[in-house]
């Protein structure tokens, strides 16, 4: 912790010409430390070239939530529940009864067979065997393949097809609705039998892509290929981190180009890029060493970190300036910049780091992972910055344009921060807060509507319209089948999972979730027997109900699916399918399956939530909403503790805090109306917004303090302030607001989102301490005081 | 368009209730049997198994122990209150104010109010009890003709001795597992007088309008305990029972004595209708079978119906003949039953029973609920 009073019974501010025990020891060994650093540099550098993507889904998921541990250990009696891929083949005109059709499905089911990672006992198309009609007749049971033996693409066998298809069960589930598209269904290994390897994602779905979109879809007009399933989507995620690199060469340029306009001098413009990127690559080589990857949260890191490290470097390239102007040596002026931005600059850094490690409160490894990343380039830019930067600026000097810049610039600018210092003035600082007032009460208004969770139908993490979220809802519109399923896991003694009482007690809380708003279907092994039961009595609805009788229990479960029962019979799972992921939806479900699980749970079975998409959302969000408060007290309290530290005073607390409570507050009301909700991605935008945002109120506060022990009015000091830092102030806010714009054009949702918000919060905050913050001065400081307090404790 | 319209009608209706119910009462699970039919929107869109028509109001009964009925021509449902929550399986009316329903269970279930509020007559447990104390009636039969008989006859009639103990233990241990057998129809010829048949030959008559019921099984020739799927009574008087592997049965005395008659098909009759004239029969089953008899199931001719698929229920006015069956199938039939159209609908939701609706109309249940359609069981426009 940095102690603003580095010198027993000395304000920082009151006493210049000291100098620091740090600045001896930095400006002293320069060349020694470079040489430290550049060795460094290589080192982390040749392991931050080395990371790999990673997108694991138990680290985006509250491993210490009850519903998740329930999950995780059960997992391999659940297994192959959830992880299958579902390719819809659609004809564009006619319908699936053409040879051409079948032909084609034929080779696309050939080919899936081959995908490395399928499980091929379990594929399902037209073409395998394992999908059949069934009949009764007077003998019993009469059925076949539902492409027929003799098939032949004739008129009469494609006929003979279409009447199988019609009785095989299978239309809504294989064949869409209105017989334009079928799909091929291949279950996936987690690990592959043979090697033992996990799944590659990536490689799977390039796979898809590559021997199935594009040979197939892409070259046949009349023919279109939809992917779901969790592979494609966590395939297509990696693929979305991709494209993050597109997005680092246009903040780099976008960010040394608005520099060099700041600051007119090309050492002051590639000097704080340069050490900006040292800054980068030590983080993420840190992380390498560490043992993490890039994943879709942390690969945004590196953003924040080197928009960080440019927006403080422009206080530093500042004050060179400034001192330059006055006509000191480059070794001086980085002297002295450093002397008067160590402890605000190191302060606001802290402030930023402490801001992440709130992030520790969201029990969800993937933001946990953020929060270490984030805390670790923020270590970094404080030494990159601080001490990386002043040291090669010392050697390099701020070239002549850009004194020249500050020089000249003077006269004309003051004119423009004149007009600004009027928000300290007494006549409009009450419309000022008048004016924060309403929008504080507009965004207390409108926030109210802010949910928690996933909002858009589909795969939330990827947009809207992605070609996965379209595929996916394809799917929906032509098949009877949800994307959103709750499993509730129904525990039992072994081999006791399908006694009479286990079906009764997953009937009575299938029907009452049916009967729950949201729920669109449920599934169980209580259907598979009251249904094979009615099949066993020649198709006659009216046996539609699970028997007393465990002999026929037994003999109607028979050919169940295998997913619905475990190895030792211990464990089978109710599927409810809902009709979104709404968290209002969530919750009601959620609720139900509780309450039921409270009354009916006894020894011979035990209602476990939960797994399925759902599950793991509902869990999710609960962690969410829990964390939310902790973590905006915490932050807060944080940011509130530093600044009382270094600035020992209460109302210096409230002008720089107030302003940031009403960003956080307009955020959460953008974020209701635009419709985004609080979930794994937005969250932490909170805890970063204030984090980061403090820096500018810190800032705008150190000068103001200053000038204001000097005894200048408030207005007066004010303008001062502006003169000198409000400029890097406000390009520290253009620059932030850069760093994490071009997310918003990112494939995957959560970083449009991510982006949106963290530029809004970063811009909103900047203005926030250029306009509210001496509006509240104005009210809060008492300048004559504090200039008693600071000569008494001088004298 | 009739269905949604008739939902939100319905749903108006069952919020209340639903509402009511919704507080969490802390119960262990009920057994089925004991546990009350749950207020529900959903009862009029899941499966219904049989409608009838008492008066102008419409009653249909289904799974989960609903039954549901209907004052304007099946627009709009309200939920009965019914003591369990068995799947239903058949409905019959014997004024518009009296009806009884069968099913799972052996539930008798009776109404004294056009079918608002229901109340249990019989469950399968006396069910099982009456129809073992008739066994062992005949088991004690059969040890006084083993006795009596001469020695040659013994050794068969010590053979069916022993099929009746052997029967009377298959009873017996289903029983001991509960009421496991369902009842599959019923029907009630007036307030006093009626019958419910079911799985492995139950038959069960009553003359008190369901005080008491006696085990009728005896007077039918089943001996391997076929199940028994429909009971009606034809123009002219004659009752008809029809069953499992072509069970005809017809009595001519109201029910008190039975003959068998042979079946020219060998699988199954799900239904058996009169036309409407003295004396003649249809019969239906599996794979479209449908047969006419025209002298009381003495003689029968097969009647082509172009449908494969089981026939399960119909109705007769007039000239108007209509049977329902799985898969959406939908027979028609103006001519009295000589001849019939084949209708597949669209949703191929299997269909279980129909009655007239408004108008030449069609109101038909089935898998997905209560269905209404034009004279030909096509959407209505």
């Amino acid at each position: 912790m940095s102690n603003p009073k580095h010198d027993k019974g000395e304000h920082y501010l009151t006493t210049p010409k000291a100098e620091p025990f740090l600045e001896r020891l930095i400006f002293n060994n320069r060349a020694a430390i470079l040489i430290g650093f550049l060795v460094l540099t290589l080192f982390l550098g040749y392991n931050a070239v080395k990371i790999q993507p990673d997108a694991s889904f138990e680290r985006m998921i509250p491993l210490e939530h009850p519903y998740i541990i329930n999950m995780l250990d059960h997992r391999n009696d659940l297994q192959n529940l959830g992880n299958f891929v579902r390719i819809a083949v659609e004809v564009k005109e006619g319908d699936i009864f053409t040879p051409e059709y079948m032909e084609t499905l034929k080779q696309i089911t050939d080919e899936v067979f081959y995908l490395s990672g399928v499980d091929r006992s379990g594929l399902k198309s037209l073409w395998t065997s394992n999908v059949r009609w069934v009949e009764v007749t007077e003998q019993g049971f009469q059925g076949g393949t539902v492409i027929p033996d003799e098939y032949d693409g004739s008129a009469t066998s494609l006929e003979q097809l279409r009447q199988n298809a019609l009785r095989s069960n299978e239309v809504g589930r294989l064949i869409a609705d209105n017989f334009k598209s079928t799909i091929v269904y291949a279950p996936l290994y987690e690990k592959n039998p043979e090697t033992g390897q996990p799944l590659d994602y990536g490689a799977f779905s390039r796979q898809l892509e590559e021997k199935i979109r594009q040979k197939y879809g892409a070259t046949n007009d009349n023919i279109e290929i939809h992917i779901v399933g969790f592979a494609k989507k966590v395939g297509d995620l990696i693929e979305g981190i991709g494209s993050i690199a597109w997005f680092a060469g246009i903040t780099i340029l976008l960010t040394t180009l608005l520099l060099f306009w700041y600051s007119r001098s090309i050492t002051g413009t590639l000097v704080p890029v340069f050490t900006s990127i040292i800054a980068v690559f030590w983080q993420l080589g840190a992380l390498r060493l560490l043992g993490y990857g890039l994943d879709p949260y942390s690969v945004l890191v590196p953003f924040l970190v080197f928009a960080i490290g440019i927006s403080h470097g422009v206080q530093i390239v500042n004050a060179m300036a400034v001192e330059a102007a006055k006509g000191f040596d480059a070794v001086t002026a980085a002297r002295l910049a450093f002397r008067a931005l160590y402890i605000p600059g190191m302060l606001a850094l802290i402030s930023d780091a402490f801001g992440f490690l709130t992030l520790f409160f969201i029990e969800i490894d993937v933001i946990r992972d953020l929060a270490v990343a984030a805390g670790i380039g923020v270590a970094f830019v404080i030494v990159t910055n601080l001490v990386l930067h002043v040291l090669i600026m010392s050697y390099l000097g701020i070239s002549k344009g850009g004194i020249r810049h500050v020089q000249n610039h003077g006269e004309k600018q003051d004119r423009k921060w004149r007009v600004l210092s009027y928000f300290s003035h007494p006549g409009v600082a009450p419309i000022s807060l008048l004016i924060a007032v309403i929008g504080l009460g507009l965004g207390v208004y409108y926030k109210q509507n802010l949910k928690v969770g996933d909002l858009d139908r589909g795969a939330p993490e990827l947009r809207a319209d992605s070609r996965y979220n379209k595929d996916n809802a394809f799917i929906i519109d032509n098949y009877s089948t949800s994307a959103d399923v709750l499993v509730v896991m129904v525990k039992t003694p072994e081999e006791q999972c399908t006694q009479y009482s286990v079906l009764r007690a997953m009937d009575a809380l299938q029907w009452e979730l049916q009967n729950t708003p949201g729920v669109q279907s449920s599934a169980s092994l209580s259907d598979v027997s009251k249904i094979v039961t009615k099949a066993l009595n020649e198709g006659n609805w009216k046996w539609f109900e699970i028997s007393r009788n465990q002999t026929i229990i037994n003999a109607s479960i028979r050919s169940a699916p295998s997913g619905l029962i475990n190895t030792n019979c211990s464990l089978t799972p109710v599927l409810v399918f809902l009709e979104d992921h709404k968290a209002e939806t969530l919750q009601t479900v959620v609720a139900e399956v509780e309450a039921f699980a409270e009354e009916n749970s006894n020894e011979e079975h035990t209602f476990l939530l939960a797994a399925g998409n759902a599950g793991v959302e509902a869990a999710t969000n609960e962690v969410i909403s829990k964390a939310k408060d902790m973590m905006l007290i915490f932050v807060y309290g944080v940011v509130s503790l530093l600044c009382f530290l270094t600035f020992r005073s209460l109302r210096a607390v409230l002008c720089i805090v107030i302003p940031l409570g009403l960003t956080s507050v307009l955020c959460e009301a953008i974020m209701a109306v635009s419709g985004i909700g609080i979930k794994v991605a937005t969250l932490p935008v909170i805890a970063l917004g204030v984090g980061i945002g403090v820096d500018y109120g810190i800032y705008i506060y150190s000068k103001l303090e200053k000038y204001l022990l000097e005894g200048k009015t408030l207005q007066e000091a004010y303008f001062q302030t502006l003169r000198s830092t409000g400029k890097a102030v406000v390009f520290t806010g253009v620059t932030l607001g850069l760093g994490v714009v071009t997310w918003i054009f990112s494939p995957i949702k959560f970083q449009a989102d991510m982006g949106f918000l963290l530029f809004f919060m970063f811009l909103w905050n900047m203005v926030g301490a250029i306009w509210l913050l001496p509006a509240l001065a104005r009210f809060l400081l008492r300048p004559d005081r504090m200039l008693a307090k600071a000569r008494g404790a001088g004298k | 368009m009739a269905t949604s319209l008739m939902c939100k009608t319905l749903g108006a209706a069952c919020l209340g209730l639903s509402m009511a119910c919704a507080s969490p009462i802390a119960f262990a699970l009920e057994d089925v049997i004991d546990k009350p039919a749950r207020p529900t929107e959903l009862a009029p869109e899941s499966l219904l198994n049989d409608v009838v028509r008492a008066g102008d109001r419409i009653v249909a009964v289904g799974e989960r122990g609903h039954i549901i009925y209907s004052d304007d021509e099946g627009q709009s449902w309200t939920q009965a209150q019914v003591p369990v929550s068995v799947t239903l399986t058949g409905i019959d009316f014997s004024s518009d104010a009296k009806g009884w329903a069968v099913g799972h269970s052996g539930v008798v279930l009776h109404s004294e109010d056009a079918g608002a509020n229901w109340e249990i007559q019989l469950t399968g447990i006396r069910a099982a009890e009456l129809a073992i104390a008739s066994q062992e009636d005949a088991i004690a039969d059969m040890e006084a003709r083993v006795e009596a008989a001469p020695e040659d006859e013994k050794g068969d009639l010590e053979w069916a001795l022993d099929d009746l103990y052997f029967s009377l233990e298959n009873m017996q241990a289903d029983l001991d597992i509960g009421p496991v057998n369902p009842f599959l129809d019923v029907w009630f010829g007036d307030n006093d007088n009626g019958f419910v048949v079911g799985a492995y030959g139950m038959l069960f008559h009553t003359k008190d309008g369901g005080e008491t019921w006696q085990d009728w099984a005896p007077k039918l020739e089943n001996p391997q305990k076929f199940h028994l799927n429909s009971v009606t009574r034809v123009a002219g008087g004659a009752m008809v029972i029809v069953g499992e592997a072509g069970q005809i049965h017809v009595s001519v005395d109201g029910g008190d004595t039975w003959e068998r008659r042979e079946s020219p098909y060998p699988g199954s009759l799900f239904g058996v209708i009169g036309t409407g004239r003295v004396n003649e029969i249809l019969a239906f089953g599996l794979r479209g079978t449908l047969m006419f008899s025209s002298d009381l199931g003495k003689s029968w001719s097969m009647v082509n119906t172009g449908s494969t698929a089981t026939l399960n229920d119909g109705m007769a006015e007039d000239d108007r003949v209509v049977l329902v069956g799985n898969g959406g199938t939908v027979l028609t039939s103006g001519n009295g039953g000589d001849t019939f159209r084949d209708y597949v609908r669209a949703d191929r939701q299997g269909l279980m029973s129909v009655v007239p609706a408004d108008g030449t109309d069609l109101l038909m249940v089935g898998e997905s609920g209560v269905t209404i359609t034009d004279a030909q069981g096509k959407n209505l426009q």
